[in-house]
């Protein structure tokens, strides 16, 4: 759970500050607009609409959490939160899927 | 055949009514947040797999 004041507090079912990564079963497709997820247990499509947020998604195995995949992927404090709803969102439609702790 | 295709990303309409810096911050997180992800269902959808 976070204690940052620059967010604004947990949303529902997922956690900043916990370890995420794509789905094994989404493809990643970068497109001019950001990128195209598709999920193939599910048949849902995410458009990722931003250069940005495809880098934070993509890098999100690399970082032990969400947060330190948005702070290097150069998302700016104020912004932290629209990527964490954002991020939430990916976690609900199951793009995303919290990694177990190594 | 039929086609369907459902959008689930739900508008937000900003609104600016003030000055103020903070009232400023929320407004430009809601339209980043509006901007960063949609996602659509293509349940439905005939001839794409």
């Amino acid at each position: 759970m976070s204690t940052d004041p620059s967010v604004d507090g947990p949303v529902d079912g997922f956690d900043l500050d916990r370890p995420w990564c794509v789905h094994d079963r989404v493809a990643v497709r970068p497109e001019p607009f950001g990128a195209l997820l598709y999920h193939f247990g599910t048949r849902r499509l995410s458009f990722l609409k931003n250069a940005t947020v495809l880098a934070v998604v993509r890098s999100l195995a690399k970082h032990p959490t969400a947060r330190s995949a948005c702070v290097a992927a150069g998302v700016p404090s104020a912004a932290l939160p629209a990527y964490e709803r954002a991020l939430a969102t990916l976690a609900e439609s199951q793009m995303i899927t919290e990694r177990m702790r190594q | 055949m039929t086609q369907q295709a459902v959008i689930e990303a739900t508008p937000v309409e900003p609104t600016l009514t003030g000055d103020q810096p903070a009232e400023r911050d929320s407004d430009e997180a809601l339209v980043a947040d509006e901007l960063l992800v949609e996602e659509v269902s293509i349940d439905g959808m005939c001839g794409v797999y």
